[in-house]
């Protein structure tokens, strides 16, 4: 998914055969004869259909993963950033400029309820989702600091924990435990500045196992995990990664940036290749780059602007 | 460019009242006196002032609008009655300094000048400095400068000018100017107000809509038919102005300017938010005044200025919450407040000797708030307090200029002067500007510059919640240009001028947002810039008999903007390319026809294609915006009748219906008309 640049309305999909090694980029335009809209956030592959959030134009599409057509629509959001299914036509919808997290029918194609966070519309917001049984949690990132506990079965708000200033990313491991990286907010932030943090959360009893404290000046984020959940990757200037087990950060990175500016991140579920994206300066193609498991350079690939988010179409 | 008039203006004849008895368009032709009026204090300028033609075509027209026809400079719009920038030479918005009677206006936050909030009839004289010329008025203008000014009425008596106007979009426009020239006092007071839904409709490429069969399976589909939305307009204006000649050769002055605006933020074509249950819009309320004392002598001239700036700015972003009940996401709110101090002395020396010293003082203050957050302290509070993000700063700005002009020759002259800026507790490096111009006969001259320049980071580049970046270095820059300029004209019958620019600028530390990792953007100083190319315009006048005339202005700019900064990474693609959003080439033209009371005046603009991104990609869809070629209309009809004039104008704006973006995704409208009458009480 690459963002484009917000106001621009110049997002677009890129789409990448790591069997044929082949990329074809614009795929949504190309296919549907209209552009993808303004800030494209993420996507995720559900009951056979690629489900893109496009933020900054208040619209979620469903698209053929095979002819990249539109097949569905789903409108009358705020400002979309990532939806999560439920079951076979129950999803979540969080965003940001809006605390209602939205539940919609993705055959109806409707919004059906919201759940009340408990914030107001000025300062409450909600980001990426993970569910673990029949809880989903959800990270609040934007001048938040807490992750919040949702029961599926009732759409309420059960628990909330407060893990540190500003969580930005969530992923879960093999063993079920919360990954989530907090970027501590900006010096001079009047809602505080902190260090950045890596925690492991027990899902059971939402609490903090482990926090790894990062280094002052660090800006880690992207958090990613391997297909069996064994390892977690993150960004902070390189790529690093660490198992689910260990109990200290790495010291040195699996990947070192030398002359790349890497942007977002994910990896092969399947073969454990990691892929990089580098928006070089934010207003051109941006690359993605190929690497071993072993962080060894594979190949490379030109994508559109700022590539922020991937979606693997196999885990359909 | 060079200083050039069309001759008696429709505005300024109307002063005069001639037309009274003779409601005629077709205008005297002056001779030109080129040579033996060169003013000292222009020597080597490129300059191009705007007639008050051009300023007093349509009530409802804005600066933005009459400088994309009537310039050479590059006008970006971001939809009708939305926000208009414009930039010179290849550089940026912020690089273009604009002065009113005298004082700057560019936002101190922002750097720039919304063009579209100025209208046309509040403007007496609109004068463009190109390049280094702008040394002259004010540092700061890597592009430019632009001087708007009011002037007193040479009409003595009362004089009155009332226009209304109806347009599409539900648009009605209101204009009501009283002067008073006396002996000694003149007055002159200006209202203009505007409202409109500017619910255009569009042809939206950007969205498709789909058919289905009975068995609801899509069988077609197709671009929809959309509309603008929250893109209401609402704006008035009130200026008042005094003008005080008193004994020994003093002048006074007091200009005041109030402005309330209330504009809709309108939405992309690619949004899919249906624009019902939200509020998107901005408001400003500003007050501009500005008090002024001159006073001449046999050979010196000085004057003092003071001025104060407040602003009131704010953007409300806010959406049904389903139960009619609006719920606000974003209030952002801006106070500022300049003080400004000026004071210049002009000495004539000799007769062919001037020298020039200049004092101008700016005090900042400006508070602004981007949003509110709940303060983490009681964020598990029952009652959270909230806290504002944003910034409160001062800073004072000040700038010393000392020039010396000289005719060496009666046809070489020179112009050599020093300009030294001072922005919170920094001093810029002394600036150097070299002016010389030489009449190769009495048709034509030569003119060349060469200067430096500096233009310090904005508040906001320095202090922005978050992301603003206190160790921001200044944009440097020096220029080179150097130019030709023809005027012939035969007293009533044509008139004729005509000019050409090279220009050469080199700037350092260009100030580009980028975004952080931690998802909100900062300023860097990142870009080296070289922007070059030519300017050319012409204009002129033909008298075809005595009832009809042609006049005409055309502009054509060459305008490459290179990119010559260090790669941001190995796989940058951005170097040796054109800047964003910079057309490589623009041209405008008006041409007007005149038979005794009717006129048709034609306006056409060109922009070839902007880049979006900064490798200048144009295999996607997404990577430029289309060239365009504009075209408007107006036709006028003035009646005399015993107590009045009055005048008919039916304009037709985008006369070939043509679909275009200014800016990539913000919807321009098609085909639309305005209606006017205007009337002119006559006080005999």
């Amino acid at each position: 998914m690459c963002e484009g640049n917000y106001m621009y309305g110049n997002a677009s999909l890129s789409y990448y055969d790591p069997d044929e090694k082949q990329v074809q980029n614009e795929i949504f335009a190309r296919s549907n004869a209209f552009p993808i809209g303004d800030v494209v956030q993420s996507m995720v592959m559900h009951d056979g259909l690629g489900w893109v959030v496009v933020n900054n134009s208040g619209v979620i599409f469903a698209i053929d993963p095979a002819t990249f057509r539109e097949v569905r629509r789903i409108t009358g959001f705020t400002s979309p950033r990532y939806i999560h299914f439920l079951g076979e036509r129950k999803a979540y919808v969080t965003q940001i400029w809006d605390p209602r997290i939205y539940v919609v029918d993705s055959q109806t194609c409707t919004i059906t309820d919201y759940i009340d966070t408990g914030m107001d519309f000025e300062t409450g917001s909600t980001e990426m989702m993970v569910q673990i049984g029949k809880y989903v949690y959800v990270n609040c990132w934007s001048y938040q600091n807490r992750i919040l506990m949702i029961d599926t079965e009732t759409d309420t708000i059960t628990k909330e924990l407060v893990v540190g200033i500003q969580p930005s990313s969530l992923v879960k491991d093999c063993n079920d435990k919360l990954w989530t990286i907090t970027d501590g907010g900006y010096e001079g932030s009047p809602y505080g500045h902190e260090r950045a943090t890596l925690s492991r959360l027990d899902a059971d009893d939402f609490v903090i196992e482990q926090t790894f404290l990062f280094e002052a000046g660090d800006t880690p984020r992207a958090l990613a995990t391997n297909g069996d959940g064994t390892v977690i990757y993150w960004i902070n200037g390189g790529i690093y990664a660490m198992k689910a087990s260990d109990e200290a950060l790495p010291v040195q990175p699996l990947i070192s940036a030398k002359n790349e500016l890497f942007y977002s991140l994910t990896v092969d579920p399947v073969n454990g290749d990691i892929y990089a994206s580098d928006a070089i300066d934010y207003t051109q193609n941006g690359i993605v780059k190929r690497y071993s498991p072993e962080g060894i350079m594979l190949d490379t690939f030109s994508v559109g602007i700022n590539p922020g988010n991937f979606c693997w179409r196999e885990s359909m | 460019m060079s200083a050039t008039l069309l001759g008696f203006s429709a505005g300024v004849l109307a002063q005069n009242e001639w037309w009274n008895n003779d409601p005629s368009y077709v205008t005297p032709i002056e001779e030109s006196a080129v040579v033996a009026e060169r003013p000292l204090g222009e020597i080597g300028q490129q300059k191009t002032s705007l007639d008050s033609a051009a300023l007093c075509l349509t009530v409802s027209q804005s600066m933005a609008d009459v400088l994309t026809y009537n310039s050479s400079i590059f006008v970006k719009q971001y939809g009708r009655g939305s926000l208009a920038t414009v930039s010179f030479r290849g550089t940026a918005a912020s690089h273009t300094q604009v002065t009113w009677n005298g004082m700057k206006i560019n936002s101190p936050m922002l750097g720039m000048t919304d063009f579209s909030l100025i209208p046309s009839y509040f403007t007496d004289r609109a004068t463009l400095l190109h390049g280094s010329s702008s040394l002259a008025v004010t540092g700061g203008g890597l592009g430019g400068a632009i001087m708007l000014e009011t002037a007193p009425s040479q009409k003595p008596g009362w004089d009155i000018d009332a226009v209304i106007g109806a347009g599409s979009y539900s648009t009605w426009d209101g204009f009501l100017r009283v002067n008073y020239g006396g002996h000694k006092l003149k007055s002159s007071t200006r209202v203009a107000a505007t409202i409109s839904k500017n619910d255009f409709t569009y042809r939206n490429y950007k969205k498709k809509e789909y058919t289905y069969d009975k068995a609801g399976i899509p069988n077609g589909s197709y671009y929809p038919i959309d509309t603008n939305r929250c893109g209401s307009i609402r704006d008035l204006h009130l200026m008042q102005d005094f003008y005080y000649t008193a004994d020994g050769g003093n002048k006074l002055s007091l200009n005041v300017w109030l402005m309330s605006s209330l504009r809709g933020v309108p939405l992309l074509s690619v949004d899919y938010r249906s624009g019902v249950g939200y509020i998107n819009q901005q408001n400003e309320n500003t007050l501009r005044a500005v008090t002024g004392w001159e006073k001449s002598g046999n050979d010196y001239i000085v004057s003092a200025k003071a001025g104060w700036l407040h602003t009131r700015q704010g953007y409300d972003f806010a959406r049904d919450k389903g139960n009619g009940e609006m719920a606000t996401m974003i209030a952002s709110r801006s106070i500022i407040n300049t003080f400004h101090a000026f004071t210049q002395g002009k000495w004539f020396a000799a007769e062919r000797l001037m020298l020039t010293a200049q004092v101008a003082a700016y005090q900042h203050f400006v508070k602004s708030t981007d949003r509110n957050a709940l303060s983490m302290v009681s964020s598990t509070a029952i009652t959270p307090e909230k806290i504002a993000i944003g910034y409160d700063e001062a800073r004072f700005e000040s700038s010393a200029y000392l020039s010396v002009k000289w005719n060496a020759t009666k046809n070489l002259g020179f112009s050599a002067a020093l300009r030294e800026e001072l922005y919170g507790d920094k001093l810029s490096p002394i600036i150097p500007v070299i002016n010389a111009d030489y009449l190769i006969n009495k048709y034509l001259t030569a003119k060349i510059s060469a200067s430096r320049n500096y233009r310090y980071p904005t508040l906001n580049d320095l202090y922005f919640l978050p992301g603003g970046n206190p160790d921001l270095l200044p944009e440097s820059g020096y220029s080179y240009d150097a130019g030709i300029a023809f005027s012939r004209s035969k007293e009533g019958r044509w008139k004729f001028n005509a000019s050409a620019t090279w220009f050469d600028s080199y700037i350092d530390n260009w100030i580009v947002w980028i975004p952080t990792f931690k998802g909100y953007w900062t300023p860097r100083n990142v870009k080296k810039v070289h922007a070059y190319g030519v300017e050319t315009r012409a204009d002129g006048k033909l008298n075809l008999g005595s009832d009809w005339q042609v006049s005409g202005s055309g502009c054509f700019a060459w305008t490459p903007s290179i990119n010559h900064g260090d790669p941001a990474d190995w796989a940058d693609e951005a170097i040796g390319k054109q800047l964003v959003y910079i057309p490589q080439f623009s041209a405008s033209s008006v041409i007007a026809l005149a038979y005794r009371n009717w006129r048709l005046s034609y306006k056409w603009c060109w922009y070839s294609e902007r880049y979006t991104t900064s490798d200048n990609d144009i295999t996607t869809r997404i990577g430029r915006v289309l060239p365009y070629i504009m075209n408007d209309i107006v036709l006028e009809r003035r009646f005399a009748v015993k107590w009045s004039s009055i005048s008919l104008k039916l304009a037709v704006n985008n006369l070939f219906d043509e679909e275009y973006e200014s800016v990539l995704n913000h919807p321009m409208p098609g085909r639309n008309f305005e209606f006017f009458i205007e009337v002119t009480p006559s006080f005999k």
